[in-house]
């Protein structure tokens, strides 16, 4: 179990791990624990990290040896592609997933990082199905 | 289409209603008339035809001239009362503009509401808004920034040369939002916000005659994913925490408190006749509530006022033109059952903020109910007397008051929250009704059924204030320069010493407002009293 804004992680080599954020300072956490709950669920082990900075994303993506990121947006397109860029510079393939309310333009921008985005409304199976795809995963 | 089975809440649905599916002990309330006791059937016995309800639209972004532009345009577009929604990334966290959290994702100020960060900002953002004849809410719906929230409004509103007895419209600082719905990074403890709320009450009661000082906003926890039952029955709890708390005190006349905090908040969605339903039983249970619990029997205070809000939630990425009939649809049930306010969400709320026609939209949809749904306006609780609408009220108020009886096993409302008994019941609620979208039981038109890869109609979303960080800096380093900092630290020394009393922290919060001390200075007091909550949220 991990909560909203510390992150509590029990390890295990055999699972995917996937680190879940918010970039902005918005608690609103029904779309990130239902995610993390439908991850949990296709076998990932989910480190929940809450609101956190460019900063500590990278810093969690790092420390817990992170096979998936998934970000979710509530703010600018611009820091979730800042974080993206932090993210990248050390993790330089690790796949990333972004869900929250999105507008196409944002959406379309982010595709073009190589993001898989998952706008309101988007199946759980389809984010499960791609989260396992990204990671090497049947 | 498939019939269901239950009401979301659980209720049991059959083809036809009949006088045997209403309980006999029913009759009597069934029988009351609109603006009489229980309540049941309207807090007023002409309703519409005396005031219609009033067209209240959330709204705000960008710098404080922003907020006042949109503010003018959504009154002069026919909206009846104002809402200020303030940023979340500053406001809600009280952090100024230069505090790290904030320059870590500067680009997302402004983007949740107005960049407020003194007395100051807030005058800008009221300039040329008719403040002394428009019913106003400031936008102090997080608790621990409300009295900030509150205090900046009222000092700027002294400033304009106004007194506090002239002053009308509604607190908020809502529980719902700040501890289930939406928690912020940083937030005082709830043990803490109750006692901010019952400085609040006490200030309001004995102060502001036309003030709600604190308003319970159901809408925030069943947009988490409360049913209508836990909404009701969650609701009813929290003010039994705030009028005991006020009870403990002993300080003021409870009676005069339950009147003023008889103006709460309700969510409708498209569970259409459970949400009708509703609003019936709210007024019922608010009227039993404060007869047989407290003894109270002033009718002012036994009329309970409703201001909905339609289901962000309900609203759709996919096809969101779609959203304008689902926001009409919703609207519809809220005047159904009896509000008096009302906020229809923006089409594009799954998108982004609302764009100006968004808003416009939603308030031609109100106008469009109000000036053309014949009959609406002019009969009183149309739908009374329905075998099927009495029967669904009868059963959600039974089952809302046995959801009381659980939560105050649990220890009452604050400690629910506190050990995340309440988000448990949400996030259950959530996971079955998104296994129910994900298999198609639950359709959703534009989504799950009726999809369309090639809609036409894409909605951009708003982007607007791209600068509100910059701007915020700007006024912050001139609010600094142009002050008397003397004052100002002083006026922070006298309300860090009031917070660690048993006095009521209001007045220090108003001098500190009118010494032109900033947002983050009062967090930083906040935070220094009360410590940090963490929200209980888990997977």
């Amino acid at each position: 179990m991990s909560d909203l804004q510390d992150a509590v992680v029990t390890t295990s080599p055999l699972r995917p791990r996937a680190v879940i954020a918010k970039t902005s300072l918005d608690g609103h956490w029904r779309g990130v624990a239902v995610v993390g709950r439908a991850l949990r669920d296709a076998g990932f082990e989910v480190v929940l990290l809450g609101m956190a900075g460019p900063d500590a994303i990278v810093a969690s993506v790092i420390d817990e040896d992170a096979d998936l990121l998934g970000l979710n947006v509530g703010g600018r397109v611009e820091v979730a592609e800042r974080t993206i860029d932090a993210v990248r510079n050390h993790r330089p393939d690790i796949p990333v997933i972004a869900g929250g309310t999105i507008a196409p333009w944002a959406k379309r921008r982010l595709e073009e990082l190589g993001v898989s985005v998952f706008p309101p409304g988007s199946s759980l199976d389809d984010i499960a199905t791609t989260a396992r795809h990204l990671c090497g995963l049947s | 289409v498939k019939p269901r089975e239950t009401t979301r809440s659980g209720i049991p649905l059959r083809s036809i209603y009949g006088p045997e599916d209403v309980p006999a002990e029913w009759g009597e309330a069934a029988a009351s008339r609109p603006g009489s006791r229980p309540f049941l059937r309207g807090a007023y016995p002409e309703m519409y035809r005396a005031k219609p309800w009033r067209i209240f639209q959330l709204s705000g972004y960008g710098s404080p001239e922003e907020m006042a532009a949109r503010l003018r345009f959504l009154l002069e577009q026919g909206e009846t009362g104002f809402i200020m929604k303030r940023d979340r990334v500053t406001n809600d966290h009280l952090y100024d503009v230069d505090h790290p959290e904030v320059v870590a994702r500067a680009e997302d100020v402004g983007q949740t509401g107005a960049v407020l960060l003194s007395a100051r900002d807030v005058q800008i953002a009221i300039d040329g808004v008719p403040i002394e004849r428009s019913y106003a809410h400031p936008g102090a719906g997080v608790v621990q920034a409300a009295p900030f929230c509150l205090a900046s409004f009222w000092i700027a509103a002294k400033r304009r040369g106004l007194d506090f007895t002239q002053l009308a419209g509604t607190g908020q600082s809502d529980f719902f939002l700040t501890y289930v719905g939406c928690p912020t990074k940083e937030q005082i403890p709830p043990q803490a916000g109750l006692r901010l709320n019952g400085d609040l009450i006490e200030f309001c009661t004995e102060r502001m005659p036309h003030w709600v000082p604190v308003s319970i906003a159901g809408y925030n926890g069943a947009d988490s994913g409360l049913n209508a039952v836990e909404e009701l029955g969650a609701l009813m709890a929290n003010a039994i925490e705030y009028l005991d708390e006020v009870q403990r005190r002993k300080r003021i006349d409870l009676s005069v408190v339950a009147r003023g905090i008889g103006g709460i908040n309700l969510r409708t969605s498209m569970a259409f006749f459970e949400d009708i339903a509703k609003l019936r039983a709210a007024r019922k249970m608010w009227h039993d509530l404060l007869t047989r619990r407290y003894g109270i029997t002033d009718e002012r205070a036994l009329r309970l006022r409703i201001h909905v809000v339609t289901a962000g939630s309900a609203m759709t990425y996919q096809q969101p033109i779609n959203n304008i009939v689902r926001g009409t649809l919703m609207g519809l049930v809220a005047a159904l059952g009896g509000t008096q306010s009302l906020g229809i969400s923006g089409y594009d709320e799954a998108i982004s903020i609302p764009s100006d026609h968004a808003h416009q939209m939603s308030i031609r949809t109100q106008q469009i109910l109000q000036h053309e749904c014949e009959g609406l306006m002019e009969v009183a609780d149309p739908l009374g007397g329905s075998y099927f609408v009495e029967s669904l009220t009868s059963s959600l108020e039974d089952r809302a008051w046995e959801f009381v009886d659980e939560i105050q096993a649990e220890g009452g409302f604050v400690t629910a929250i506190d050990k995340g008994w309440l988000h448990q019941r949400a996030a259950a609620n959530t996971d079955r009704e998104f296994a129910e979208i994900e298999s198609g039981e639950r359709e959703i038109v534009g989504v799950n059924c009726f999809t369309d890869d090639s809609y036409p109609y894409e909605v951009d979303g708003f982007a607007g204030g791209g600068d509100a960080w910059e701007q915020g800096m700007a006024r912050l380093q001139k609010l600094r320069a142009e002050r008397h900092e003397r004052a100002c630290g002083d006026a922070l020394v006298a309300l860090e010493r009031t917070l660690r009393g048993d006095g009521n922290m209001v007045p220090s919060m108003l001098d500190a407002l009118d010494a032109d001390c900033s947002i983050g200075e009062v967090g930083t007091v906040l935070r220094e009293v009360y410590g940090d909550w963490r929200a209980p949220v888990t997977i």
